[in-house]
């Protein structure tokens, strides 16, 4: 049996010796200050790693995962910590005092939006373009086979948040799709009726619909083609929209230049070679 | 329908999903060679080390104030009472929006901080202090009422025998309210290390800083990786089965003592 005596003691010597070990971490946290290089010198002269924050659309999770182990071999200085989230969430993140350095949105509205309440240095870089798609479950629950299909009665949809970037898409791609001879008046309407669930982003709309926990949503071109566990419902032509994505440097970036040269190279060829890998398509 | 038949689907009903999780995250992590994802051993180093922060600033500051709640009578005692008790009452995410309002950057408290240079939210240290505002009523609790269930003669026999004030509470007081103090310490302790709804709104979810085991349960299920979501959850069950042992042993033990005394 432990003896209350001795467990107090001893759980306050454990957490003291964790604190020690712990006590660092936000220190660590805050980049390295360069005082001696000038700020647009080339990070190989400075000897210190620089850890470089981004915040990224949840659609970008994967093509960032891969690019941070592209742009972190070329460039052994740098760190990159990636976050992925709505667009939306992460811009009212960097509003409330996120320390980031990079905002890559998959829109241009919320990178804009970022200029214009004064958090961004710089104006926005578009760097990829995205489409949407239609996906339902592998097994097609709710047997859907055409998006006019979405309005039916019972049909669970799933969409993500209001100011999130795929349902601004979304609700663009319905009204189109609304306005096509052989569909209802109300589709829009029932379409917004049978919307289930409101996700944070887009990967968790996806990941709702992996797991047959819905019938269908409107995810990105490039989410449906990563997952082996939904199939892509056609959209009729001339209904799709044209996602474009836009980064901007944090105006509280403590290492604007490396931040700029970041979002320079996703916008340049080698970044651009990545994000194609994913299916992202160049900025218009 | 009997008695035992309502527990026994009762009992399912609350075990199951648990016994599930479990034998779900054992698939899983023998799928993966037992290797839990990196996203999730993150997340652990930085649970552990948070809540240990935590922990002992939760002692630090809870001990004045249990013994103060435990000993004194004042007017505005009981306010005090509800005051500390509030933060097991209110919804996390309720509490991860107050701290924001005051440690926020246009807090009462971050912005005249942030005129410093120190910025709080979205940071490790906004991590310990989401952890340390909903677990510390749990240790406060448990503390105040082993203290008050202390003998007073005891003390006042060591004031006799010419004790300061501090001598008693360190050398009677405390550990005779020590099982107590540790039941609440593990409480608390369980309580931050699940801490989520405060930590995603005040501290944020980036991997490495911010992201603690629950919030890694959560954010790996979003982007659709059920394996480390699972493995991580699982960690949490087992912590938590840990935690529900030590509390029955402490009790136990308080139990023994009183035998004894009595």
């Amino acid at each position: 049996m432990l003896r209350p005596g001795i467990v107090l003691p001893a759980l306050v010597a454990l957490a003291t010796v964790l604190l020690g070990g712990c006590a660092g971490a936000p220190d660590e946290s805050e980049p390295p200050v360069i005082t001696e290089a000038p700020p647009t010198a080339p990070p190989t002269l400075i000897g210190e790693r620089v850890e470089l924050v981004v915040f990224g659309a949840a659609s970008l999770r994967d093509a960032l995962a891969a690019a941070k182990s592209v742009y972190e071999m070329d460039h052994p200085t740098i760190t990159l910590t990636v976050a992925a989230d709505s667009s939306a969430a992460l811009r009212t993140q960097i509003e409330q005092g996120a320390a980031a350095d990079v905002f890559l949105s998959a829109d241009s509205v919320n990178a804009q939006r970022l200029v214009e309440a004064g958090f961004a240095d710089g104006e926005p870089v578009a760097f990829a373009q995205n489409a949407l798609a239609l996906v339902v479950p592998s097994s097609n629950p709710a047997g859907i086979q055409a998006p006019a299909d979405l309005a039916d009665p019972g049909v669970k949809i799933i969409a993500a948040g209001e100011d999130v970037p795929i349902t601004l898409y979304a609700q663009e791609v319905v009204r189109k799709l609304a306005g096509l001879a052989g569909y209802p008046a109300g589709f829009a309407v029932a379409y917004g009726a049978n919307v289930v669930s409101r996700e944070d982003n887009v990967r968790a709309v996806l990941a709702k619909l992996e797991l047959a926990e819905g019938d269908a949503g409107f995810v990105y071109v490039t989410d449906a083609v990563s997952s082996t566990q939904v199939q892509v419902v056609p959209l009729p032509a001339g209904t799709n929209v044209a996602a474009t994505y836009a980064g901007v440097v944090v105006g509280d970036s403590t290492q604007p230049a490396e931040a700029r040269q970041f979002l320079e190279w996703i916008a340049g060829p080698d970044g651009q070679a990545v994000l194609a890998r994913f299916g992202f398509g160049p900025p218009p | 329908m009997g008695l035992s038949t309502l527990a026994a689907l009762i009992a399912a009903f609350l075990g199951l999903p648990i016994i599930v999780l479990v034998i779900r995250a054992a698939m899983a992590s023998s799928d993966a060679g037992f290797a839990l994802a990196p996203a999730v051993l993150d997340a652990l180093g930085l649970s552990l080390a948070t809540t240990a922060v935590s922990l002992v600033l939760t002692v630090l500051l809870g001990t004045p104030l249990a013994l103060l709640l435990a000993r004194r009578r004042f007017r505005g005692s009981g306010l005090l009472e509800a005051v500390v008790d509030l933060p097991i009452v209110l919804p996390p995410s309720v509490a991860g929006l107050a701290l924001l309002f005051v440690f926020g950057r246009r807090g009462l408290i971050g912005e005249p901080l942030g005129l410093m240079g120190v910025s709080i939210p979205f940071t490790t240290v906004a991590v310990v202090i989401a952890q340390s505002f909903v677990a510390a009523p749990f240790f406060i609790r448990s503390a105040r009422a082993g203290i008050a269930a202390v003998d007073r003669d005891l003390e006042d026999a060591a004031r006799a025998d010419g004790a300061s004030e501090l001598q008693v509470v360190r050398r009677v007081t405390l550990p005779l309210a020590g099982s107590a103090l540790a039941a609440g310490l593990v409480m608390a302790w369980a309580r931050s290390l699940g801490e989520f709804g405060a930590t995603i709104m005040f501290a944020g979810n980036l991997p490495g800083r911010t992201q603690t085991l629950p919030l890694v349960v959560y954010a790996e299920f979003q982007a659709g990786d059920l394996a480390a979501s699972t493995g991580a959850a699982a960690i949490l069950v087992l912590a938590a089965l840990g935690v529900l042992v030590a509390v029955r042993t402490l009790h136990w033990g308080r139990a023994l003592d009183v035998r004894r005394l009595a």
